[in-house]
């Protein structure tokens, strides 16, 4: 299994990486069309709008209908990207996804921005089940990417799949985690640190991708060995390197931005559970609570257990290491830099 | 299409007729659909829908019913496979699918079909198809869905001239008369709030309903049917349940002999 390189912290962030990839992408798919639901700027495609007006439609705040139109539209050979924040494509039309676009299997992207906690606007605005949702329906391929170079080079990767995808991004401003050589696969979790074999595989998607390389820094000072793995694609599941981690390490730990129910932690349980492969397990993430509204989204993080200093305390616990925990000090960047919490 | 009275009439009675053959060997169904929209399915399928170049959606998929019959009589489908409605394993489920045949897209979740007919519409508009109809059998308790109306305000908006909205207002829903659950009234006056031609008629007269389709449109357009899902059989009961019509056997026997009698006329 290679090794995935990957820059340090404190991460160069960008904006609108998705925005960009998606024009780029339409310029040679003229079956792209763009669907907006009244969130145009925050999902970066007001840089569709200008470039492709004739395929850029406004649904206003109707994700319902939105959903019904974009899976017409797949019926007639379009390929709809359809946008606006994880909990109003997911939550609020779960059952026009699941009736116009999973079970016809049609190829409608739906994306879903400002995941998990990142959103400071309280449990309405907060994508903590989205995953869980979109990966319990037939058909659907779920994504939950770490970067801005995954985020770019995923846009042009699902163009291509069949069936309908759940797309969930990071809004604003995007660390770039992986470096311009690196390549995402739909089809392999990948391994970013040295060697497989350790006392903990750190299994991670998305924002807490970062998080889960800055607690192997921390632990490998403290003689603990982590194997970090970034996974992007939720469903279907590469269990594969999922099994292989897990069984060449003592505890497993799983990290994602997300309830702990149904989404990274309980695929990666269950496919423990199946393969019969004894490992203790510690699931990081909302665990089973709402959220609340707060002024940042580091205070939610701290709050409900999605910090480096979270991780570094499981994995310590996990392993019965004996004393106190390293403390975990993430470098702090300038205003314009990413680091985890 | 020239709309023949006699001919849209007699087809409006075969639809009746298929759907009575369809439901009696459960002894139960959706046979109040076909009975409250049989003049809509024969006014499209005999005298509006061109195969091959129009689209129908038909957005209460228990209506599937009534789009099997007109096909079975305008060819579309083999008659033999009627038979097969609602049996274990069969392609005509009882509520449509996306496997259902006839219609393009048929919706078992109320309210979601006219987001797909507008899609249609929009699809046609942006791949330079002018002349495709897209024709989408609705019913008065969808209105009740919230989503009925986000695609009412989003074609109405786009000005959708393509396409036309029968709507059954069979004042006929699972827990009673729809206006004993929700007022939906003004019905006319809220699709043309929302920037649509409305038209108010009779729903079992279906030159009526023919002529109507036969208009030309600058915006989108709903014909409101006003029916009864008892319609056509008078050897029904007086109360019987119009979602959910009970058909034993020498009810069926009856339906089928008053059904033959006026073909035959």
């Amino acid at each position: 299994m290679e090794r995935q390189r990957v820059l340090s912290p404190p991460y160069r962030t960008v904006v609108k990486p998705y925005g960009q990839a998606l024009v780029e992408l339409a310029r040679h798919r003229p079956e792209i069309v763009c669907l907006t639901g009244d969130l145009t700027r925050q999902c970066e495609i007001d840089l569709f709008q200008a470039e492709f007006p004739d395929r850029f439609i406004h649904a206003g705040m109707a994700e319902a209908n939105m959903i019904g139109v974009a899976g017409a539209l797949a019926r007639q050979g379009l390929m709809p990207f359809v946008h606006s924040f994880g909990v109003f494509t997911t939550r609020r039309p779960l059952d026009q996804i699941v009736n116009a676009v999973a079970y016809p299997r049609l190829p409608v992207r739906i994306v879903g921005f400002m995941p998990g906690i990142s959103s400071p606007g309280g449990p309405s605005h907060q994508a903590i089940e989205d995953l869980a949702l979109m990966r319990a329906l037939p058909n659907m391929t779920v994504i939950d990417v770490a970067d801005a170079t995954e985020t770019a080079q995923a846009v042009a990767a699902i163009a291509d799949i069949p069936g309908p995808v759940y797309l969930r991004l990071k809004r604003g401003e995007i660390p770039v985690i992986f470096p311009d050589d690196h390549r995402i696969s739909l089809d392999r979790a990948q391994l970013l640190t040295d060697a497989l074999e350790s006392d903990v595989a750190l299994l991670a998607s998305g924002m807490m991708v970062a998080p889960a390389l800055a607690t192997a820094t921390t632990l490998n000072a403290s003689g603990v060995a982590v194997t970090v793995v970034n996974v992007p694609v939720i469903k279907p599941l590469d269990t594969t390197t999922v099994l292989a981690a897990a069984g060449a390490s003592q505890v497993v730990i799983t990290a994602e931005n997300h309830s702990i129910i149904g989404g990274l932690g309980s695929a990666v349980a269950e496919t423990l559970a199946e393969a019969g492969l004894g490992r203790p397990l510690r699931r990081i993430g909302l665990q089973d609570t709402f959220a609340e509204g707060a002024l940042t989204a580091q205070y939610l993080f701290a709050k409900y257990g999605l910090t480096v200093q979270h991780l570094v305390d499981t994995a310590w616990s996990a392993l019965d290491c004996p004393g106190t925990p390293p403390s975990a000090h993430p470098p702090a960047g300038r205003a314009d830099e990413y680091s985890p919490v | 299409m020239q709309p023949d009275s006699p001919g849209l009439r007699r087809l409006a009675t075969a639809i009746r007729l298929r759907a009575v053959r369809m439901v009696a060997p459960q002894g139960f169904g959706y046979l109040g659909q076909a009975l409250s929209a049989a003049e809509q399915y024969a006014a499209v399928y005999g005298a509006a829908y061109r195969p091959g170049t129009d689209r129908v959606v038909c957005s209460p998929g228990h209506y599937v019913i009534a789009a099997y019959a007109a096909a079975a009589e305008t060819g579309l489908i083999d008659e033999a496979a009627l038979a097969s409605y609602g049996q274990n394993g069969s392609a005509l489920e009882a509520i449509g699918t996306e496997r259902s045949p006839v219609p393009d897209y048929t919706c078992g979740s109320l309210g979601q079909g006219l987001s797909a007919a507008a899609g249609f519409a929009v699809a046609d508009r942006l791949q330079g198809r002018p002349e495709v109809r897209t024709f989408a059998f609705l019913s008065d308790g969808e209105l009740q869905e919230g989503q009925v109306w986000e695609a009412a305000m989003f074609a109405g908006h786009y000005a959708l001239d393509r396409l036309t909205v029968l709507l059954d207002a069979n004042n006929s829903q699972v827990d009673g008369p729809v206006d004993s659950i929700t007022t939906i009234e003004p019905v006319a006056a809220k699709w043309r709030a929302f920037g649509w031609d409305a038209a108010d008629l009779d729903g079992h007269d279906v030159a009526a309903i023919a002529t109507e389709l036969g208009m030309a449109a600058t915006r989108p357009r709903v014909l409101i049917c006003r029916t009864s899902t008892r319609h056509g059989l008078s050897c029904l009961p007086p109360d019987a349940d119009g979602h959910f019509i009970k058909l034993p056997a020498d009810l069926a026997e009856a339906a089928i002999a008053e059904l033959t009698a006026e073909l035959a006329r």
